[in-house]
């Protein structure tokens, strides 16, 4: 089958879904293609082991020796793609993120600061609803107050705020997208904690709830279980002309459009690049600066718990958290690692799954573990220590020997934890492990290193020799070609990208939209 | 549509999957298929006794709440619609392969070291062998990592047992869903 649009958007995700309610409202013909299922609110049921289906079972990533980026965890599998499951945790990057080469002569600049973004985070803020206190923030750059008021405390949050106070340290409601009263007629958020399962109420801010919507009320095409492969070029190989896709019975289509975007989570958009390798572009498309893949970024993490003789009420509250402290995002320190750090404290947990109770002492077994499990189902606090990865060269996507369904090469990760941010790792664990000794913990251990989002691989930049896009994530090689999402992110702050890869896109979108007919 | 309050509807945090009891497709929990002796479609007789000895010396209840079962059921689904954490290990389906060989190598590692399959060990010969493959890829253990094995079966084991209503009930805390997953 081969058909027109105006827009092809690969992916239903967080930032494909921005692009599309921007030029779909612009009267733009949109149609998103999304590899996985048409969930909907309704299919996200309250359960760990159901939440399983959010996510893909084949790799179309392999992880090769290093460090584990998490890639079947992080990523999400139908529309909404990863903010479906995401937890919704949103504070924005700070002013030297986004200029960390020229401040302090490490990382990469952005091509853009962070008052371009700003007005951009603002109307995000706007759209989706977020919880917060924007005067407790002390750490928080120039913005808009937040819309909503703060999501509230429960127990295992004022257990913890304690043992920060005691180390004499700020903390601040976290930022979330969350509704804590309705908005804009979404209902507000339970507090159950089932968030990684999937917010079916409408209380998480993910691209179900605003995005979605506005692109299909606007009359924006979706389109599920359509793989793509490739995009098409034209015979000079100066413009995209569409993109070649396969459908759940395993046929291939073509669908033709005047532009390209490429949102299909930042691994994904590499693998698509290189598979659409031509004779114009023997390397891959947009890699003239043979930087697609490069500079994969992930945040180092490590969960700390505390056992405490108190009812904690771990059960209640997000998964995302109820506190935050930002006093060490500040990048440099004496005789230490280079790099923001941050704490996220008073996650919910459940019994089960990756980040379960059970697997907090994934040693134990039997009666042991059973006896483990009624004491921490009362009585364990969860808290999150988040590292800034350094973007380095040598990280890395590339194209494996071994293909997907349809005979097209897999992706291969090649990634090493960068120095400062296994340093960063290490004091979080320590600073972390003298807070809950402070708040009373009568037990303290912590998780081993992991792997919370994923970003870089398409980073944008200035010049065309040293980044895959410029600052409006159009490719510097192909200009109809644009690539949404955290892959574009030069450097990875210690914050949380969700806010950051939707002012982005939004930012992205609305100068595609401003210069459809010019570019 | 948006769901306007919790969707309080009775059945288990795993949900009904389908199994077949004499010669009839049928929804319910992998508790309720254990019970009623339901068809195994992809296990054989072997390795579900195996997968079940193991599963409750991981976690006490599993054999009776299905973990057999359950794994059995999700191996014949489309694995991106399965279930089971398996699906977070970079682990590429079909996953069958990963739990046959898995429970062979358990099988043939336990007969090197005690010259007895891992369901004729007692108690203290059982834990001692589990903490050696939870943590360490012992000599002579032909099959997957041992301690992913072990962490995959263990996980299945927690969902059956930790992960429903039932489980939450048994731990002192409510389930409190927005939605629970599908029934008939």
């Amino acid at each position: 089958m081969n058909s027109a649009t105006e827009v092809i958007i690969v992916g239903a995700g967080a930032a494909g879904s921005v692009y599309a309610a921007i030029l779909a409202e612009a009267g733009r013909s949109v149609t998103v293609l999304d590899g996985g299922p048409p969930w909907q609110l309704t299919d996200l049921y309250s359960s760990q082991s159901w939440a399983r289906r959010l996510k893909w079972a084949e790799p179309h990533a392999e992880e090769h020796a290093g460090d584990s980026l998490w890639f079947n965890f992080n990523a999400g599998r139908g529309y909404g793609g990863a903010a479906l499951h995401h937890f919704g945790v949103w504070p924005r990057y700070h002013e030297a993120d986004f200029k960390e080469s020229t401040l302090y002569g490490r990382g990469l600049d952005w091509p853009l600061e962070y008052q371009d973004l700003r007005p951009y985070y603002d109307r995000v803020q706007a759209d989706i609803g977020i919880a917060g206190d924007a005067e407790a923030e002390i750490w928080r750059p120039d913005g808009d107050p937040y819309p909503l008021p703060p999501v509230p405390r429960f127990a295992q949050g004022d257990i913890l705020q304690k043992g920060f106070e005691l180390r004499d340290m700020h903390t601040a409601p976290v930022p979330m997208a969350v509704l804590t009263r309705p908005y804009k007629g979404r209902n507000a958020c339970l507090w159950d904690g089932w968030c990684e399962a999937g917010c079916p109420i409408g209380a998480l801010g993910n691209p179900h709830v605003e995005y979605i919507p506005r692109a299909l009320q606007a009359g924006a095409v979706l389109q599920p279980y359509s793989r793509v492969t490739r995009v098409l070029m034209d015979k000079r190989g100066r413009r995209a002309t569409g993109v070649e896709y396969f459908d759940q019975q395993g046929e291939r289509h073509t669908l033709h459009a005047e532009f390209v975007v490429l949102a299909a989570f930042g691994i994904e958009n590499c693998r698509i690049l290189f598979n659409s390798a031509s004779a114009p572009h023997p390397d891959g498309l947009a890699n003239s600066s043979g930087l697609v893949g490069a500079y994969v970024m992930s945040h180092t993490s490590a969960n700390l718990f505390g056992m405490f003789d108190a009812d904690t009420q771990n059960h209640m509250g997000l998964n995302g958290g109820q506190i935050i402290n930002q006093d060490r995002f500040g990048k440099t320190r004496k005789n230490g690692p280079f790099g923001s750090r941050q704490f996220i404290a008073g996650l919910a947990v459940k019994p089960n799954d990756l980040l379960g109770i059970a697997m907090t002492r994934a040693d134990l077994f039997g009666s042991k573990l059973d006896d483990f499990m009624h004491r921490a189902a009362r009585n364990l606090t969860n808290m999150v220590t988040i590292s800034e990865d350094q973007p380095l060269r040598s990280n890395r996507v590339e194209l494996s020997g071994n293909k997907d369904a349809h005979g097209f090469s897999l992706a291969r990760i090649v990634y090493q934890t960068s120095p400062d941010a296994k340093a960063l790792w290490r004091d979080g664990v320590a600073e972390g492990k003298e807070i809950l000794a402070a708040a009373g913990a009568k037990e303290i251990w912590n998780s081993p290193q992991g792997a919370q989002h994923i970003m870089g691989g398409t980073i944008m930049g200035k010049r065309s020799d040293e980044s895959v896009t410029n600052k409006y994530s159009q490719t510097h090689d192909i200009d109809n070609l644009f690539i949404g999402g955290a892959g574009v992110f030069p450097t990875s702050s210690a914050a949380n990208p969700t806010f950051t890869l939707h002012a982005t896109s939004m930012m992205s979108a609305a100068y595609l939209r401003d210069n459809f007919d010019s570019l | 549509m948006m769901t306007t309050r919790r969707s309080f509807i009775s059945g288990t945090g795993l949900g009904l999957l389908s199994f077949t009891v004499a010669g009839s497709t049928v929804l319910m929990s992998p508790r309720d298929a254990r019970a009623k002796n339901a068809d195994f479609r992809i296990l054989s007789d072997r390795e579900v006794k195996l997968i079940e000895t193991f599963g409750e010396a991981l976690v006490p209840g599993a054999r009776e709440n299905g973990i057999a079962h359950f794994i059995d059921q999700q191996l014949s689904v489309d694995a991106n619609d399965a279930l089971l954490m398996i699906k977070y290990f970079n682990i590429r389906p079909p996953y069958a392969h990963f739990y046959r060989t898995g429970l062979t190598a358990l099988n043939d590692y336990s007969r090197t070291v005690h010259d007895k399959p891992f369901t004729a060990l007692d108690d203290e010969a059982a834990n001692a062998l589990i903490t050696t493959i939870s943590n360490t890829m012992p000599e002579g253990w032909d099959g997957p990592p041992a301690p992913l094995f072990y962490l995959a079966v263990r996980s299945d084991a927690v969902d059956v047992v930790y992960g429903t209503v039932e489980g939450f009930e048994r731990l002192g805390i409510p389930y409190m869903p927005h939605i629970l997953p599908p029934e008939a």
